[in-house]
């Protein structure tokens, strides 16, 4: 096949993505850059170019703040708990002799349920007259203000978080354990390699590609949270859960400041993709160290 | 191979074709070529209201075969105002809708999306709905009317009697000091209850303020309109003895703002707001419910020293608005079907037997059309009498913002006792006028 031919083919390919792209994310980029440097609100017929001001207004808001601050406390949180979850179920269902897809299936569903069901179920579990919560008080006298507490409302998030993606992170990583050769591992045991030391020395290192996904994709959730704290805590108590999301909606849609809410969104990008960079950077020193890259 | 590439060619053709598909419109609005105008009429996402209005389009299209009126409920997504919004940028909004509140409405208004209501002269629902009273405190800062309101929840608060009757009161209190008594007397026998049992209380999410807040608020003020333009102009000894009262509570741990399922109906706290919509709920689910035997009705309490009766409280109040950015023709035949809507008395009775909410009138109590229909439902017969008392949402565009700056500041932190009546005042009022300075 020629390589005219073959990049036409490819053209066709892409095209649909490309032209999905251009118009859902270029064309929207592009527009919130502009609005950002007004102040229109998106359905009146007149507007101000405002310069630099949302920015700076932006900049000095205690929940703009708060949203910079809570997406590291997310992500210091969200990473580890969902990494270990969907690790553990991947190496579990990776171990079954059969049925795998059928349980993989299985911690998947939760990645296809409703935000909203999902806060909806989590509010009447954590509610003061839940069963849980009078088993706690009755049994052990601990009476949890699990919504109230800064620290709580934020574990409560990540926890929900955490049982919607490690179902879906678990596939990427079985799939990583399925690509790694047995013969590595029959090796080792020769070697007299423990099992722990099979699962740090050849598992992790080898599966470097599918958790670099696995944590791209967990600090992207992070900069992404809405639903649940829009349902459970309403960014509440004292801005302990609000998110840029949030942010941005509560700005756009109720206070119908749209130009000053695409600050707000570039601002969010930006620290998005400099988190991102970094995050990149350090896997990829990890992966150097392995062999990778 | 020429086979596979025209198969690859048409699947692609038939994907692009079922993406395309979804972004018909259903309805064509607007006059067709028989003559027929079609109006997009969008109702509250509630099934009642919904029901209501699909009546009376089905009605008035018998009798008025040139004009189709299409109602849709309005998506949630994630709030009716932000699917408003989002339908008006894409220049799909509906020619009317209903569920518009008053801060709405101002925010809507500013953005000149509305078409100011006494300015249509051939509508002339505010006199034969026998609406003048009701409507005076709907006129909007520049001077114009944008909304009929459907209904008027002149909110009240719930007692539960029961509880009451064993802690040695026959009545519910009415004033602060009462309360306070009250719930000292209540803990001392059931230290698990709590006077008042709702997460709302600590959460900074705007609209919540209206049922804790403002219900307080406006019954302590004799219905202080909080700000007026750019200008704050809140009662400060009122709202004072708000937070004061709120956090005399916390002290003698009369509030419980965690998550709590149903803590009224389940007597975990034994006071409430409560609005006409929750009784068609508790005839469901909670039949036990009743009248003087388990929960009565009240206005809200008042500081000490203020006449307790026929207090001012915030009215959940909502309405009718119509799209300036229609056609003539649009236009026309929405003000036809508004007229023809409530030219009849007994439209507005099917909307209380269908919603059980009081139709936002002058006549609830003196018309004869609706005197059995309050015979038969005694339980709304204090949210008629109390619709005079309601104040509506403040018609401010930055409504929002200002409602969520009263929680975060003030009242969700005076509820947690963590902050003194004074500093909550302070702290509330100097980031309310820095949103109103704001241009």
């Amino acid at each position: 096949m020629s390589d005219k031919r073959s990049n036409g083919i490819g053209w066709v390919f892409s095209g649909p993505y490309l032209i999905y792209t251009s118009i859902f994310f270029l064309v929207p980029l592009v527009a919130s850059v502009f609005l950002a440097f007004t102040n229109w609100n998106l359905i009146s017929p007149e507007y101000d170019w405002v310069g630099l001001k949302n920015f700076l207004k932006a900049l000095k808001r205690p929940e703009v703040f708060a949203a910079f601050v809570n997406t590291f406390k997310f992500m210091a949180l969200f990473i580890p708990v969902s990494l270990a979850l969907s690790m553990l179920i991947a190496v579990i269902v990776h171990s079954l002799p059969r049925f795998r897809s059928i349980y993989l299936a299985g911690f998947f569903l939760p990645y296809l349920a409703s935000g909203v069901i999902s806060s909806l179920i989590a509010k009447g579990l954590l509610s003061y007259n839940s069963a849980f919560n009078v088993f706690l008080r009755e049994k052990w006298g601990l009476d949890i203000d699990w919504l109230g507490s800064p620290f709580l409302a934020l574990l409560v998030v990540v926890l929900m978080l955490a049982w919607k993606f490690s179902g879906y992170y678990a596939l990427i990583l079985t799939a990583g354990l399925e690509s790694i050769n047995k013969e590595v591992y029959e090796a080792a045991m020769i070697d007299g390699a423990t099992s722990w030391q099979q699962f740090s020395k050849i598992t992790l290192p080898l599966l470097y590609p599918a958790i670099y996904t696995v944590l791209i994709l967990a600090v992207g959730v992070t900069f992404g949270i809405f639903t649940e704290v829009y349902q459970l805590t309403g960014g509440g108590p004292d801005n302990a859960t609000t998110t840029w999301q949030l942010n941005i909606f509560i700005e756009s849609f109720t206070n119908l400041r749209a130009g000053y809410a695409s600050a707000i969104a570039l601002i969010a990008s930006a620290a998005t993709f400099i988190s991102i960079f970094i995050i990149r950077k350090i896997l990829e020193l990890w992966g150097k160290r392995h062999g990778w890259g | 191979m020429r086979i596979k590439k025209a198969g690859m060619i048409f699947l692609i053709f038939l994907v692009s074709l079922t993406f395309l598909t979804g972004c018909r419109d259903n309805e064509e609005i607007g006059t067709s070529a028989t003559g027929v105008t079609t109006i997009e009429f969008w109702t509250a996402p509630n099934p009642p209201q919904q029901k209501y209005w699909e009546q009376m389009a089905r009605e008035f299209e018998k009798e008025n075969p040139d004009i189709k009126v299409v109602v849709t409920p309005m998506k949630e997504t994630p709030s009716s105002e932000a699917y408003v919004i989002s339908a008006l940028i894409g220049g799909k909004g509906p020619t009317l809708a209903e569920n518009i509140s008053r801060g709405f409405a101002a925010q809507l208004a500013e953005s000149r999306v509305l078409e100011p209501l006494n300015s249509l002269r051939n509508l002339n629902v505010i006199q034969s709905r026998k609406m003048e009273k009701t409507m005076k405190a709907w006129v909007f800062p520049d001077g114009n009317q944008y909304v009929i309101p459907v209904y008027s929840n002149s909110m009240l608060v719930g007692w539960r009697i029961d509880i009451l009757r064993e802690i040695g009161y026959d009545q519910p209190p009415e004033t602060y000091s009462e309360i306070i008594e009250v719930t000292k007397k209540l803990k001392a026998k059931y230290p698990d209850k709590y006077f008042w049992a709702k997460a709302d209380l600590a959460d900074p999410t705007a609209w919540k303020r209206w049922f804790d807040f403002f219900l307080l608020y406006h019954a302590a003020s004799n219905g202080n309109a909080l700000v007026q333009g750019n200008r704050f102009i809140a009662d400060k000894e009122a709202g004072m003895k708000v937070f004061q009262f709120m956090l005399d509570l916390n002290k003698e741990k009369g509030l419980l703002s965690k998550q709590v399922k149903d803590p009224f109906e389940t007597g975990i706290g034994i006071f409430t707001d409560l609005g006409p919509w929750t009784f068609s709920y508790w005839k469901e689910k909670f039949p036990e419910m009743k009248l003087n035997e388990t929960f009565t009705l009240a206005p809200p309490p008042v500081p000490d020293g203020m006449k307790a009766e026929h207090p001012k409280t915030f009215a959940d109040s909502k309405g009718i608005v119509l799209f300036s950015q229609k056609s003539e023709a649009e236009k026309r035949a929405a003000i036809r079907f508004l007229n023809w809507v409530y030219k009849d008395h007994k439209h507005d009775l099917t909307l209380m037997e269908t919603t059980l909410m009081p139709a936002a009138r002058d006549d609830l109590l003196s018309n004869e059309t609706f005197r059995p229909f309050f015979e038969q439902n005694p339980v709304l017969k204090p949210y008629a009498e109390a619709v005079p008392d309601g104040v509506p949402v403040m018609a401010n565009p930055k409504y929002n913002h200002i409602q969520t700056i009263i929680g975060q500041q003030a009242f969700n932190q005076v509820v947690k006792g963590k902050k003194t009546a004074d500093r909550a005042w302070t702290d509330m009022k100097k980031e309310i006028e820095e949103v109103l300075e704001d241009e």
